[in-house]
């Protein structure tokens, strides 16, 4: 019928496409005057009917055809409104159309109506005749002109949409006086977007009437894009429209209408048995939710304007998303996916704001641009296969050409990674995702850009298949390859931006940017470990950060406002809401016992099992930066003051609900993440066998806890609980906790090891006597009940790591005692330095744990398990790189945890801000877990033998444990010298901790007999002295409010036993015999000479001279001299400080007084830990050939001074003891306070020569006080 | 005997306690004699420090108001002379006594020695005073400045004693003194002369006596940690400098010079190198110079000696 034999077809063809793109080109100039836009629109549509019939064929001609029907009837609903708009509004000009939504409501909508089926969006099918035509010209392989009129389309889904928002949705820029309404043409135009609505739904009548039309006989030729709906699907379509309906009259039924249709379309999609593991691990999360945020709206979108359309399309959406994942062929999956991007384009304009529209326009654009080259790609398959069906794709495409299917594959990716918000294609999501309503924001975050993840898997993965990926690489570089870089290349963008944005929900945007990325990076190895890591964190992400920005929103309807600095206190006001946030954030960054942690672990161990160490470097610093912007967050609700209105309150019940939902999740995906990786792994196994690889061997991800660290994690929350009511029934509770593990721990004690049997005994037994103290302490103090909590919190990841057996535990409990629980009791305090030095203590930890972790992850992998024995045994037999990279970074984290140099505690932190109780428990007990974890792993690791095979050995010690040593020795120099500087009352006793921490790893690490059980000793005793000495220097700051010896002085004659407590425990540190402080120290003096380490051993004996000095110098300042004003004023400590310090110092001179009790564990140990055990017996003396008794030294000591007592004559004829004044060369007026001597004022010559050799330039933190 | 009758014995008669006492303060009455008679004085008699001990038995405690702590402010003393009267039974006499181990080996010893320092410094600051607390705070200063001397100088000496026994180390006096008696004495070894000569300058300071009596200088500070110090409190601290005098010189004898015959005469003789040591050593020193600033002194122990023992170490360890 169309018969033209004088022109060529394809000049035919390419002139229609030339004639398209002008045209768009030309209609999106001719911007604003609709007039012209729709007159040169309409004309390039004649393109598509030249390219149509010029091509040929039976798709070319029908679509041809079925393209002059459709643009009768849209172009004519457009025409219709337009005109009706244009001559009430007597303009044509856009500026004066803006806000005809609101003048002329139903044209508008009408006109809005047509335009998107103009545009050809899915469900209005007029792409349906256009991509036919674009499918001919595939089909016959003139792919250019498919992609000119691709990109036209493009260009012409920009002026559409411009068109959209200025007349639909704008507000009006200057008002109009609207001219009476023409006659005929609403009606007219009603009939006509009838039409099309019949024709999108039924499209078959208009295809054989064009069939016929065309008399084409290949009807099987015609590509047929769609299949039924998914009955799934029609639950929240039909419910859209219901709640639609309903909402106009009745919103409260409306609201509990949404909530049913939510839970039944998740529990549709649970019981579905048809979907494949990939389609229903998606369409859980999808249902999951948005029936999550289905609840969350029913109070977020109470009272907002325009509630109806929310819900019309939020439903809308959620259909389209569980839609994507029941297709099975390619035409509905293209359906749904265009109308995921339109129905939640909606949501994002929600508020019809300027910024709002102009994110809309942006997130529009790109998503139905990837569409479209997506679209490109899918009728580049159907012409390569002849089928859109996964099943017949999946078994054809793997035969076809690599160039063709390389073409297809970038296609698909480019759709989907717009939608994921890959860099370079990210441009919309930071826009979108923060000017959207908070109860869309989340699910954008949370599920929206995941189905970008979900069609590489689907379509990519699991159709394609990976096999087929490698082939279809261009140049070499396959798909995987893309993958990864613009994975990682997306996590640092996110991360870098988030570092830096102090909007909120803009902050949780760019985070989504570096979470997708780290899943997408992950997806790329192309291993089923791989896909079940990026998977589970995916699952853990849409959790994690709808929560977020759920929280956020709550945060926002509250206060009103949206910057960070704004919601400052706010988890006074909004404790669930703002608590669920700050679990959340924990989760987020990784951190241990959340959910977070386990996926984040799993794509960490991924990426280490092939060998992609950066890939992991990378996640572990995204996490660092996470980090850091994440508990910027958590720092500002909680720990500084609500200065707001008292008005604010607890969010709307619906939407705490649903936090806590999320919460629950996100603990459950930490506690048991199996429940949720029952979902992952078979998506794994899938693409896995797709692929004919190996299934993966999962880890075992769930933490091991004894019943110690339940004991303690269980208490913490009820100390927490309790302080609601209570403050001081929590602190009792914290201390009856702590006892309580200890009674768990000897229970239990077939779980430890000897080693670690011991430190967990020293942990609660200390973490009581610190508790009792803090109950004192803080008895002046605010929100005690969190501080209680969360040191207990702290102290059950301490007791969980000594019971630690395995990788996933031994690290997680590492971070759970060393991050977020940490930092929570050292900012306590709530002051800006407080804040600052506690974050810094935390990145450092961080930092510390990350280093562990990549190598316990490098020989896990390499070992192919999880056991840390397994490792060991492994490890003789490892290849040499990867047991040295490794073992290195492993130590690394160890060594930094025990704050030596280079990266010593000072730079870490100042912990003067701290609470004492809990400064000194650090000092004390925690940081031991960086030489315990020493001992642990060299003996686990396998000893010398597996050690001496990283470079061989110096002096007859394995060469790294050499370095440790050599490191250990210069601290105990640097930090003794800095301590004997210092004046700050907790300064002094942190670098001598230090300094001391040196004493224990420097013997451990020597390795020999004697040397371990020196270092063990000193473990214990230092424990005990050093907590003895923050106790009093807790006792010391409650009694003055000091917080620098210069202010203190003479506090020795308010505070005997302080006092005397502190000269006995500072004495005996400093190495006075026959003390417990000399004995052990005694042992690793003997031990560095006896293994030849002589430098060693002269730089420890040096060293506890620096330490007599500081702690001298301590005594003096703050207990001697003459007394200060503070000091008048001060009282003895209360029975709840003088106890614990009392408990401390009994401990030590029993211990000192029969080193026995200390030996004989040792020598335990060592037979345990495979070393030959030092002599010992309870009464015996200290071990090694020149062994001896300090408990007879002693003795003999008392013995040698009592025949002198006589001499003082104290009881001699009642002489006693004659006071007098002190001699002041005669001088009678000087004050107490003009005479002192204060800290500043000692030690001149030597403290000019440290601070001359130490710090010449650099200030210690602190020391500006110092001065002042 | 039995090994505890043994111990009481060297630590309460001999070596250490009464006779270490006694020794002692003979050695400070000779001091004073030949001080005197140097400066051209008669000089008091030899046992006028027993003298001075008995005037100040009985004498009243008194205690000045500023203390910070009755208890401690009179305990330190003695602590401070039990210690040193352990010490003193540490001391082996060449060919009379050899060491119990069970007292403790070099490494305990060296600790002991600085227990006097602490005692002073926690004495100046106890007592309230301001001398007392300039006192404490030239003493930490002067030992900061000293030990590391001599922390090498017995490192040098107990590694090239152990070498040579073929271990690597060896911290016991009695295997020490037993080497060199086989061996020949140590100070007529040229790779220890260096630690020597570190020992020389070591001693005066730790017994606190000119040039280096900074922290007790009676014309600066007014006897520093002593100034509020009198009556018996003030003999004990008498007592343990004249101890303290016997374990220095008696430990610089073990380290470099245990020369003399088994027996009664070994003992004669070892009293006599005692005698010359501090006649030469100490007070002929302390009279001929001046007093030195602290922070000269500071500097100069480390300067020459610090690099002495240094350099001893060295050549201990390559030798």
């Amino acid at each position: 019928m169309f018969n033209l034999p004088t022109i060529d077809p394809l000049g035919l063809a390419w002139m229609g496409a030339i004639f398209l793109f002008f045209g768009e080109v030309a209609a999106l100039l001719a911007l604003p005057s609709l007039g012209r836009v729709v007159l040169f629109s309409t004309v390039a549509e004649v393109g598509y009917l030249l390219i149509g019939l010029g091509i040929g064929g039976p798709a070319g001609d029908v679509g041809a055809v079925m393209h002059l029907g459709y643009q009768a009837v849209m172009r004519g609903l457009v025409v219709a409104a337009g005109w009706y708009l244009v001559s009430r509004t007597r303009s044509s000009n856009l500026d004066d159309l803006a806000g005809s939504g609101r003048r002329m409501p139903v044209a508008a909508t009408l006109f809005g109506f047509g335009i998107f089926a103009v545009m050809g969006l899915s469900p209005f099918k007029g792409s349906f005749s256009k991509f036919m035509i674009l499918y001919a010209a595939i089909e016959q392989g003139h792919w250019a002109i498919a992609i000119v009129g691709t990109v036209a389309t493009v260009v012409a889904a920009a002026y559409y949409l411009i068109l959209v928002q200025r007349i639909c949705l704008e507000p009006e820029r200057r008002p109009v006086e609207l001219a009476p309404a023409p006659a005929g043409l609403l009606p007219i135009a009603g009939v006509l977007a009838a039409v099309t609505a019949v024709l999108g739904l039924w499209p078959e009548p208009l295809v054989e009437a064009a069939v016929h039309l065309t008399r084409t006989l290949d009807v099987a030729a015609i590509p047929r894009f769609e299949a039924p709906w998914s009955t799934i699907v029609l639950v929240p379509y039909v419910g859209g429209f219901v709640l639609w309906a309903v909402g106009r009259s009745a919103p409260r039924l409306r609201d509990g209408l949404a909530v049913v249709f939510a839970l039944a379309t998740l529990a549709l999609v649970a019981l579905d048995p048809t979907l494949d593991p990939a389609s229903r691990l998606f369409a859980l999360i999808f249902a999951g939710i948005s029936a999550v945020m289905v609840v969350y709206s029913v109070d977020y979108m109470a009272g907002a304007a325009n509630a109806s359309r929310y819900w019309f399309f939020a439903f809308l959406m959620i259909g389209s998303l569980i839609g994507l994942t029941t297709a099975h062929e390619l035409g509905n999956f293209y359906v749904f996916w265009e109308l995921m991007t339109w129905t939640s384009y909606f949501l994002v304009v929600q508020d019809e704001s300027p910024k709002a529209l102009k994110a809309g326009f942006v997130y529009f654009l790109m998503c139905a641009g990837g569409a479209y080259v997506m679209h490109f790609g899918i009728l580049l398959a159907h012409a390569g296969t002849g089928s859109f069906e996964f099943a017949v794709l999946a078994e054809r495409l793997p035969t076809m050409a690599p160039a063709v299917g390389a073409t297809i594959v970038v296609a698909f990716f480019v759709g989907f990674a717009v939608k994921a918000g890959l860099v370079p294609m990210q441009a919309w999501l930071p826009l979108a995702h923060p000017v959207a309503p908070a109860s869309v924001s989340g699910p954008l975050s949370g599920i929206l850009t995941k189905a970008g993840v979900f069609g590489m898997v689907k379509v990519l993965f699991v159709v394609v298949g990976l096999g087929s990926l490698h082939r279809f690489a261009f140049a070499g570089v396959d798909l995987g390859t893309v993958l990864m870089v613009l994975g990682c290349l997306t996590l640092i963008y996110g991360e870098i931006r988030a570092l830096f944005e102090t909007e909120l929900k803009r902050m949780l945007a760019f985070s989504t940017l570096a979470q997708v990325g780290e899943i997408v990076a992950i997806l790329g190895l192309g291993t089923a470990l791989a896909v079940d890591a990026s998977l589970f964190h995916v699952v853990n992400h849409a959790a994690m950060k709808t929560l977020l920005f759920f929280a956020a929103g709550a945060f926002i309807l509250r206060t009103g406002h949206h910057d960070i600095a704004d919601f400052a206190g706010l988890g006074r006001r909004m404790p669930v809401t703002a608590g669920c946030y700050a679990l959340a954030s924990i989760a987020i960054m990784g951190l241990p016992p959340f959910s977070g942690f386990a996926s984040k672990f799993l794509m960490v161990w991924a990426a280490v099992a092939e060998g992609h160490w950066e890939i992991a470097t990378l996640l572990l610093l995204g996490g660092l930066a996470g980090a850091v912007y994440y508990l910027r967050v958590v720092a500002t609700l909680f720990f500084e003051p609500w200065t707001g209105s008292e008005e604010v309150r607890e969010a709307p019940l619906s939407m705490v609900v649903a936090v806590a939902v999320l919460a629950v999740v996100i603990v459950v995906g930490g506690l048991a993440p199996q429940s949720l990786l029952a979902l992952v792994t078979p998506v794994g196994a899938l693409v896995a066998s797709r692929a004919g690889l190996a299934d993966a061997v999962l880890p075992n991800l769930a933490m091991q806890w004894p019943i110690a660290a339940i004991v303690a994690f269980l208490g913490a929350g009820l100390v927490w609980l309790v302080g609601r009511r209570s403050v001081a029934w929590s602190g009792r509770l914290s201390v009856v906790t702590m006892i309580a593990a200890l009674a768990a721990i000897v229970i239990e004690r077939g779980r430890f090891d000897g080693l670690s049997l011991a430190f967990a005994v020293l942990i609660t037994a200390v973490g009581a006597l610190n508790l009792t103290h803090a109950t004192a302490y803080l008895a002046h103090s605010h929100a005690q009940p969190r501080f209680f909590a969360t040191m207990t919190v702290m102290i059950a990841g301490l007791v969980g790591l000594c019971a630690a057996r395995d990788v996933v535990s031994f690290f997680g409990f590492w971070e759970v005692m060393s991050s977020w629980a940490l930092w929570a009791a050292i900012v306590h305090e709530e002051t800006d330095a407080a804040r600052r030095e506690g974050f810094k203590y935390f990145f450092f930890n961080t930092v510390g744990a990350s280093f562990m972790f990549l190598g316990l992850a490098v020989l896990a992998t390499a070992a192919g398990t999880t056991d840390l024995a397994g490792i060991g045994r492994a490890a003789s037999t490892m290849a040499l790189p990867t047991l040295a990279t490794g073992l290195v970074t492993v130590f690394l984290g160890l060594v930094m945890k025990a704050a030596q140099l280079p990266l010593r505690i000072d730079v870490q932190m100042h912990p003067a801000l701290a609470p004492t109780p809990v400064s000194g428990y650090i000092s004390a007990v925690l940081l031991k877990s960086g030489p315990w974890g020493v001992l642990k792993l060299f003996t686990l690791f396998g000893g010398a033998a597996v050690f001496a095979r990283v470079g061989g050995s110096l002096a007859g010690l394995p060469s790294m444990m050499e370095v440790i040593a050599t490191i250990a020795a210069l601290t105990i120099l640097y930090a003794g010298a800095q301590a004997v500087v210092q004046n700050g009352i907790k300064l002094v006793l942190i670098y001598s901790t230090v300094c001391q921490l040196g004493y224990v790893l420097l013997a451990v690490s020597l390795g020999t007999s004697l040397g371990v059980a020196g270092g063990l000793m000193h473990f214990v005793n230092h424990m005990l002295l050093k907590d003895t000495l923050f106790l009093v220097a807790g006792a010391v700051m409650v009694a003055t409010h000091a917080s620098m010896l210069d202010e203190l002085g003479g506090l020795g004659r308010k505070m005997p036993i302080t006092f005397a407590i502190f000269l006995f425990a500072g004495l005996s540190l400093a190495g006075i015999p026959p003390l417990n402080g000399f004995t052990s120290k005694w042992m690793i003096f003997q031990a560095c000479f006896e293994s030849g380490h002589w430098a060693f051993g002269v730089a420890a004996m040096v060293g506890s001279l620096f330490t007599l000095a500081a702690v001298l110098k301590f005594a003096h300042a703050a207990f001697m001299g003459a007394p200060t004003a503070r000091a008048l004023q001060a009282e003895e400590a209360p029975l709840a400080m003088l106890i614990p310090m009392g408990v401390l110092v009994v401990a030590s001179l029993l211990v000192g007084l029969m080193p026995g009790l200390l030996l004989v564990p040792i020598a335990a140990i060592e037979a345990e830990l495979g070393l030959v055990p030092v002599a010992a017996s309870l009464t015996g003396p200290l071990p090694g050939l020149e062994g001896w008794h300090p408990g007879v030294v002693a003795v003999l000591m008392m013995l040698v001074a009592l025949p002198l007592v006589p001499y003082l004559r104290l009881a001699f004829r009642g002489a006693g003891v004659q006071r007098v004044r002190v001699h002041e060369c005669g001088a009678a007026d000087l004050l107490p306070e003009a005479t002192r001597v204060g800290a500043g004022s000692l030690f001149e010559t030597p403290t000019a020569v440290i601070r001359g050799l130490l710090t010449p330039e650099h200030r210690a933190p602190g020391s500006q006080r110092e001065h002042a | 005997m039995s090994t505890q009758t043994a111990l009481l014995i060297s630590v309460l008669l001999f070596p250490g306690g009464l006779f270490a006492l006694a020794f002692g303060l003979a050695l400070k009455g000779a001091d004073r004699r030949f001080a005197a008679r140097l400066q051209g004085r008669v000089g008091p008699p030899l046992a006028q420090p027993l003298f001075d001990l008995v005037k100040l038995g009985f004498k009243r405690t008194m205690v000045p108001l500023t203390a910070t702590n009755d208890t401690i402010f009179l305990a330190v003393p003695l602590v401070g002379l039990a210690a040193m009267l352990h010490a003193a039974a540490m001391i082996p006499i060449a060919g009379v006594t050899a060491t119990s181990p069970a007292l403790g080996n070099l490494l305990v010893l060296v600790y002991l020695l600085a227990i006097p320092g602490v005692v002073l410094m926690v004495a100046g600051s106890v007592s309230g005073s301001t001398y007392g607390a300039i006192g404490f705070s030239r003493e930490m200063a002067l030992m900061l400045a000293y030990e590391g001397p001599i922390v090498l100088v017995v490192a040098a000496v107990a590694l090239r004693t152990g070498m040579a026994e073929g271990q690597v180390v060896t911290f016991s006096l009695a295997e020490i003194v037993r080497h060199q008696q086989v061996h020949g004495a140590n100070l007529f070894d040229p790779v220890l002369w260096p630690a020597f000569l570190a020992f020389v300058f070591f001693y005066p300071a730790n017994l606190g006596i000119v040039p280096f009596d900074i922290p007790e200088a009676e014309t600066e500070v007014l006897e520093g940690p002593l100034v509020e110090y009198s009556g018996p409190a003030l003999g004990l601290f008498k007592m343990m400098s004249a101890v303290k005098a016997v374990v220095v010189l008696g430990l610089g004898l073990a380290l470099f010079f245990p020369v003399a015959p088994s027996g009664p005469l070994g003992l004669v003789v070892w009293a006599v190198e005692m005698l010359v040591l501090m006649l030469l050593g100490v007070t002929a020193v302390r009279v001929g110079i001046g007093r030195m600033r602290i922070d000269q002194a500071f500097a100069f122990f480390l300067k020459w000696p610090l690099l002495a023992a240094v350099a001893s170490l060295a050549v201990v360890v390559v030798a």
